[in-house]
């Protein structure tokens, strides 16, 4: 049995299924994100791994444990929440010493974990301030120490940064990254972004409607999703309909408004199918090819050009590594094409019920 | 009207001396050294400080309405806070109605409140004690202080007690190390208010007291309707005294503004 096992969890509001049999296997010391857009149930999961929210069916087992006649005051998690929910009228030591006075640890104990746990987090220079005198990312060190002193054998953080502006939290991610390996601690994360979760975790669990979509490692999840949903919600995709033609061993035909395409060999059967290709794989070809377009917009964004093209397929996306030189303008022509290994030939997405 | 240009700081001025204009006049009267009413005063006396003195019956009074205050305030905090912790955020059928109802006397005309508590006092045979009086008060207050404690229990994130239960804390615990001391400010300035409340109220009060529980206001009242002079005044100046340095340490223990807004402390 996995460290931490999430056998068929289910939640139902009156008849509305927050958490659909909810299937996950977490080992121990890994780094598990959930993954969905606002409402797919991420947070009610976390609370009932947490204790907080009464399964409707199933079960957790945690270290081999069975969790369902466990109070969540005796679960010994470690729970970082999206608003921090630090103690205001406590100092940061005193927050973070919470813990460990309900554990009856004596003095010179507690006060010595106090102190290794805000140098794990940056913080013992603050140790004696109060919260409202701290910054947002100064207070996500808090309530990650205050959670991570009682070292709990679960660690589960709730949007943690979501409540960060953009660039401290690119700063956090790589924080988090460290002090949750340096805790060794396994940890189930709940986020809305995608970047986020592929930063920070050895396993996304890609979620809709209290479902899971599907689960594997950040780079899978990109490289290879199995579903239009999932391409989508993990940075950019063009998703096309289109019909699948014809199946050889060495490679699928597709077409797609009367265009023909190539892609490697598939297992779906012949009819209506998605094709997706992500923006930075498509490239703009120097000679005439396949898929002539012309631009319709396009944005500086840096460190790359993102341009809208117009094409036979439809609108397609594609960026552009910025090397320095101006980009093709709106109205020009352009011609497109791409390595037929990135183009994914997905299923056409079912509408999942939430009842 | 620009809010800093000088029309507008001038008509802030002209509110200010109209709200301020009675006290004014009040604490002038007091320093009078004639023995009528006058305003503003030949000179700066304090002949009519002293003349309270000579009134042992306003000092008992006096007494009858700071006890009164304290103790109504008191039962009034103590009914509030399960109260408020109830209908801030049980999930329950009723409970809009029983806000409501906490709410109402602040709704029912003083003078039917009176004459209702005389009838009910009478039934239950306390007319004329003090028990009966502050129970009175009691219930016309608490709508003030439930009101504040509501608004701080409301501005509460539950996952503050989240966190402690997570990291082991009993309910219990809980309660007495997270929640009370986020809301105690709340529960002091609405005691504050209440005590003020009560210390201030004539109207119920005139039909429920007996001579031997004669409030201050009350025995203030019948003061003025047989004679004017201005021993009121300096009996007021006194409460008056007593209000803002009340007020000054309420202020300095959670900030008057979110008190008198009634937000919770953040
Ligand atoms: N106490 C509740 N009662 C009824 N519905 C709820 C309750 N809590 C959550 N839900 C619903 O369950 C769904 C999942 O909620 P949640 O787990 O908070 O989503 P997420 O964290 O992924 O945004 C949402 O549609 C939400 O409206
Ligand atoms: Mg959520």
């Amino acid at each position: 049995m996995a460290f931490l096992e999430l056998q068929g969890l289910t939640k139902l509001y009156n008849h509305f299924v927050a958490v659909s049999n909810f299937d996950l296997k977490v080992d121990k010391g890994s780094f598990v994100s959930l993954l969905g857009p606002s409402g797919c149930g991420k947070t009610t999961t976390l609370q009932m791994i947490a204790g907080f929210t009464e399964p409707s069916s199933g079960s957790i087992f945690l270290n081999g444990k069975d969790l369902s006649n466990i109070p969540a005051r005796k679960r010994g998690l470690g729970i970082v929440f999206q608003s921090y929910a630090l103690f205001m009228h406590m100092t940061v030591a005193e927050n973070v010493a919470f813990g460990l006075e309900m554990r009856k640890i004596d003095r010179s104990e507690r006060d010595r974990r106090v102190a290794d746990t805000l140098e794990l987090v940056h913080l013992a220079h603050l140790a004696d301030r109060y919260p409202v005198a701290m910054s947002g990312g100064q207070r996500q060190r808090v309530a990650l120490a205050r959670a991570l002193v009682i070292e709990p054998e679960l660690l589960l953080l709730d949007e943690p940064l979501s409540n960060l502006d953009a660039k401290l939290r690119e700063e956090m991610q790589l924080e988090l990254r460290r002090i949750q390996q340096e805790a060794g601690v396994t940890t189930v994360m709940v986020t809305h972004d995608q970047s986020e979760a592929m930063a920070l975790s050895d396993s996304v669990v890609v979620m809709e409607n209290g479902k899971i979509r599907q689960e594997a490692t950040p780079f899978d999840v990109y490289e290879t999703p199995t579903s239009p949903f999932v391409s989508n919600f993990l940075g950019k995709s063009n998703n096309m309909r289109a019909e699948l033609i014809s199946q050889t061993p060495d490679g699928a035909i597709v077409e797609c408004n009367g265009i023909r395409l190539e892609s490697d060999p598939v297992s779906l059967p012949q009819g209506p199918v998605v094709v997706a290709i992500r923006p930075e794989r498509i490239e703009i070809a120097s000679s005439a090819t396949d898929i002539p377009g012309r631009v319709t917009e396009r944005v500086f964004l840096g460190s790359q050009w993102l341009l809208k093209v117009e094409t036979g397929l439809g609108e397609l996306l594609v960026t552009r590594r910025n090397t320095g030189h101006r980009e093709a303008a709106p109205g020009d022509q352009v011609f497109l094409n791409w390595d037929r290994r990135h183009l994914r030939i997905l299923p056409v997405e079912q509408k999942v019920s939430r009842t | 009207m620009k809010p800093n240009g000088s029309f507008a700081k001038l008509f802030s001025v002209l509110f200010a001396l109209f709200m301020l204009a009675p006290i004014i006049v009040v604490v002038g009267v007091s320093f009078t050294p004639t023995g009528y009413l006058e305003f503003p005063p030949s000179g700066i006396s304090l002949r009519w400080f002293r003349e309270i003195l000579n009134h042992p019956d306003f000092i008992a009074a006096g007494w009858v309405s700071l006890k009164l205050g304290f103790a109504s305030a008191c039962v009034a905090t103590v009914l509030s806070l399960p109260a408020a912790l109830a209908i801030g955020r049980g999930r329950f059928r009723g409970r809009e109605a029983l806000q409501s109802l906490f709410l109402s006397p602040l709704m029912v005309p003083t003078v039917v409140l009176g004459i209702a508590f005389l009838r009910f006092l009478t039934l239950v045979g306390l007319n004329g004690t003090f028990f009966g009086l502050m129970l009175c008060h009691a219930i016309i207050i608490t709508p003030f202080i439930l009101r504040l404690v509501l608004a701080a229990v409301i501005g509460l994130d539950r996952s503050v007690e989240m966190a402690a239960t997570s990291l082991g804390a009993s309910g219990w615990t809980v309660f007495r190390r997270i929640t009370l001391p986020a809301i105690i400010p709340g529960v002091i300035g609405g005691w504050v208010l209440a005590f003020i409340t009560s210390f201030d109220e004539l109207t119920v009060t005139v039909f429920i007291v007996d001579p031997s529980t004669t409030t201050l206001p009350v025995r203030l009242f019948s003061h003025i309707s047989q004679t004017t002079d201005p021993l009121v005044a300096s009996i007021s100046t006194v409460a008056i005294l007593f209000t803002v340095v009340l007020m000054l340490f309420v202020d300095r223990l959670y900030g008057l503004d979110r008190l008198l807004i009634g937000e919770g402390k953040r």
